[in-house]
Order: structure tokens, then sequence, then C-alpha cells
């Protein structure tokens, strides 16, 4: 028989909870796949933020923790100290990890702290009606921005080049896509590589489409977070050499 | 009589909270006193919708019930949030096209059906099935029709995006007024999700597609570089529709299995 869905999801929960076409539904999966090829099922222990990442709760069939808004990346970490064997991963939206938690990521950064942080930005607050973000790009209309995002305002947080700049020289940071799901399922399985094995900090940041909240269908939706790609460069951050 | 209780329950997106937010609006300009609350999950999409509406013509001290006097509901998965609500006294609206008459609460009262989404998908369009209840209900509880279409433009205003659509709506609308609901004898609830996963064969591959999973997001149709894929008649969960594969088209590429997000679909090559 076929097998569709990667052996650490928890069939019982599916369909699950996010909204047609969801971005978080394939991020997720693939994270599946990822844990389920490195064989790394009973180390993980998932931390969710609040926002549309909560609804991943009950997703996968390992531990998975459900943080403050914006302190999943302080309780994964203090999780990873109390059991420095586990495998932490920190799961959460742009608006968790740039607004209201922004000081915990970039102080975990500046720590080094062996944990892996998946942020998954798609320029809006989805949950609450898709208002505007840190993330959303100057001119895009929101509920909260109806003639666009001020022009005179700083446009799109830029997360991983700022982490770059605090963080360890041998931390992985890097930007990745759902547009390509295969690339973005490698640097999934590097950014769990980095903790696990060298014991460092990792930060990935992966674009990602909101049909409910943009107000597109499929094609439009995948047409957007081509266009994001202008404004957020995808690859790996090196730190320069001084 | 001096208090009427609404209960309106659907799913999120379906627009329940609009529906009940101009009803609320059509009775305060009658001089009624209204109490209008929702109360929904955390999701956008696809979890059960509540709404209570009281109207009374005294002041209302508390804007919840424990027992309804209509129940309107539109979403078979809303009622077993709802069904706590009904007695022998309520009247059901409900409906008939997507919900069965043995799923809803047992009582020995008047229920009333009224095929709401096949007559938007086969009249209107799709999206027109919210429009359709809220102009039968503005019939059974005596609103007058030009009134309640005025509040709602208002609401919608934004959302027809085209003069066409915007005059599609108002014939939705004035349809479902002149609705009769049907009584005893109801619609079949056609517009079901289908249960049994779909394996096709051919070509040395086999497609297997999973209904019971599938939110028809449409993400594989875009993404299918040689046009196998298109809509079917079968349904998914949310009863949008399932897409159905070409085999001697499909190269086996597997992106439709790379980007679906609910793990509903998959192609592969047999040995």
């Amino acid at each position: 028989m076929i097998e569709i869905m990667p052996k650490c999801w928890n069939k019982a929960t599916k369909p699950d909870l996010f909204c047609p076409g969801c971005g978080h539904g394939i991020v997720l999966k693939h994270l599946g796949y990822a844990i389920d090829t490195m064989e790394i099922r009973d180390k993980v222990t998932l931390g969710i933020d609040i926002g549309c990442s909560l609804l991943a709760w009950n997703f996968f069939n390992f531990d998975t923790v459900q943080t403050h808004h914006g302190r999943t990346a302080p309780t994964m970490l203090g999780y990873k100290r109390a059991q420095p064997e586990r495998i932490a991963l920190a799961y959460m939206g742009d608006g968790g990890a740039y607004a209201i938690g922004l000081q915990s990521i970039l102080h975990a950064a500046m720590r080094n702290e062996p944990i892996t942080i998946i942020v998954v930005n798609n320029e809006n607050y989805a949950m609450t009606g898709g208002q505007a973000s840190p993330t959303t790009e100057t001119g895009t209309i929101t509920i909260t921005t109806p003639l666009g995002k001020a022009k005179d305002s700083v446009g799109g947080l830029k997360g991983p080049e700022l982490v770059r700049m605090m963080a360890d020289k041998n931390a992985y940071v890097a930007r990745t896509t759902m547009a390509n799901p295969i690339v973005m399922q490698n640097m999934i399985k590097k950014a769990i590589k980095t903790q696990a094995e060298t014991n460092n900090f990792a930060f990935l940041e992966i674009l990602s489409i909101c049909p409910t909240n943009w107000r597109t269908n499929a094609k439009e939706s995948l047409h957007r977070v081509v266009e994001m790609e202008k404004h957020y460069p995808l690859g790996e951050f090196l730190k320069e050499d001084k | 009589m001096s208090e009427l209780k609404i209960l309106l329950a659907g799913e999120g997106g379906q627009g329940v909270q609009t529906i009940a937010e101009v009803l609320a609006e059509a009775f305060a300009l009658e001089g009624k006193e209204v109490s209008y609350i929702p109360a929904f999950g955390v999701e956008q999409r696809g979890t059960p919708s509540v709404a209570y509406l009281i109207v009374s013509n005294k002041e209302i001290r508390y804007p919840k019930f424990e027992l309804a006097d209509y129940l309107i509901i539109l979403q078979k998965r809303a009622i077993d949030t709802v069904k706590s609500y009904s007695h022998i006294g309520a009247k059901i609206i409900f409906d008939s096209s997507t919900i069965s008459l043995g799923d809803l609460p047992k009582t020995e009262t008047a229920v009333f059906g009224i095929p709401a989404t096949q007559i938007a998908i086969e009249q209107f369009y799709a999206k027109a099935f919210n429009l359709i209840i809220l102009g039968k209900l503005a019939k059974v509880f005596g609103l007058d029709q030009d009134k309640v279409w005025e509040l709602l433009f208002g609401q919608l205003k934004s959302k027809f995006k085209t003069k066409e659509i915007e005059k599609q709506a108002e014939r939705a609308f004035r349809f479902g007024y002149g609705f009769v609901f049907e009584v005893k004898k109801y619609s079949e609830p056609v517009f079901q999700p289908s249960k049994h996963d779909i394996v096709v064969k051919g070509f040395g591959k086999t497609a297997k597609i999973i209904p019971a999973r599938c939110k028809g997001c449409g993400l594989c149709i875009t993404k299918c570089p040689v046009a196998a894929l298109k809509n079917s008649k079968e349904l998914g969960v949310y009863a949008t529709p399932v897409p159905e594969i070409d085999l001697e088209r499909c190269i086996n590429c597997g992106n439709c299995r790379l980007f679906c997000p609910d793990g509903a679909i998959e192609v592969n090559k047999d040995k």
C-alpha cells in the first residue's frame, strides 16, 4: 500500500486544523519527513508558539509543548539545558518570532544556545484575521493597513540577516521557501543537524503562503511567495571574516 | 412574544456571523432590544462557529441562553456543539442539501429544510449560500426585505468585486426570501464528503487520492506541470471538489505529493 504520510504524523488528527492550502501543512509535512529520515523521532521535542502555529499541537506523534506567545525560544532552550541529549525544536510564526519574541531569539543567538528555531513567515498575523506583521512589505494591503503599509516605514523585517549579526560563526542561519519543498526539507535537516551534531544555534526562516488572509487562490498564492523572494533573499547566511 | 432566542450554528468561513450581525441590525432598526454574541474557535476555517441572538421588547440582562426558540443549523460538524440547545418547543431550520434529517437533534418539533448549498451552486454561485439563508430568515422573522438587503449590502460592499456578482447576490437573497420551506419531505443530502479512498491504476502507475483529507485548496492542480489533474465531482472534507487524475498524461514527477499540505494525494510507479 502507498504510504503518503510521514511515519511520525498523528493520523488520528488528520485532516488537521489549518485552512485549505495553508503553508504550515506543507512545512510540517516536510519537517515530518526530515525527522523520519534522520530517525530522531524518539529524541525530538517540538515547542510551538501562539498563532496559527499552535494548531500543530497534535500534528505529530512525538512530544509537543505549547508555550506563551513569543516565548517558544526561551522555553525550548531551558528544556535543552535540562535535557541536553534531546533535540529541541522551536516552531513559530513571524508575529511571534519578530514582534513579541524578537529579544528572546536574539539573546539565544548571542549565547549560541543549541536549539533549532523554525520561523514560518507569511507576512501577516493570520489567526486573528490578517493584520500587518513586522514582515509585511511596504505597500501591502492588510486589514490594518487598508491603504497599503506606509512607504516611509521600514519594510519587512529581515530576521535571518539580523540574527546573523548576533550569532556565533558556527551557527546555522538560513532562509528558504515552501515553494521549493525539497530544498526546504534539506535545510530543515541541516538546521536540526547543527543542533544535534555540533551543538550550535540554528535559525531557519521559511517563506510561506496564507491563501485565507491574502485572499488569493492557489495560483496567486504561489506567485506571491515567489515575489517575496525579491525582498527576502534565499540561502544560507555565513559569518563574514573581519 | 416577548423574547426570541435564535441560535445560528455553522462553520468558520460560511458567513454565520455575517448573517447574525445583519439580523441583529435589522431587528434593532425595528426598535427591538437586541443582543448578539459570536462564539468560535481559534481556527479561521473549518471549526464550529456559533452566534447567539436575543431579540426582546424589554431590556436584555444576559446575552447567553440555554434553550433556543430557533436553531439554524448550516453545517453537520456544528450539530454536536449546539444540540443541547434544542427542546420540544424549538424550531429547527437546516440546510437539507448537506445535512440529513437523522443527524439533527431529536425533537418532536417543527423541522424546516432549505437546500441552500444546492441552490447556490446550481443557480447562483457557491458563496451565495449564506445570502439565501439570510433571505429566508428575514422572511421567517418578518423583516422588510429591502431594509435587510440594504444592511447586507453595507456589510459586503467591498466583497462584490463586479456589478455582475452584486446583481447575482441580490437575486440570491431575494430568491431565499421567496423560498418555501421543505416540510416532511426534504432534499437528499447530496453534498456529502466521499468516504472511500480513490485508487486509480494504469499506464504503469498507481494513484491514490484520499477525499477524507482533501480540503480542496487546489495546490496540486496548480503545481501539476502537465495538467493531469482537474477538479472532479467527488467532494472532500469541506465539501469542496477533490482532484481527479489523468494517468495517461501524468509523468510521475511527484509535485502533487510534495505540495499537498494534507497528505491526500500520491502517485507511484508500479514495481
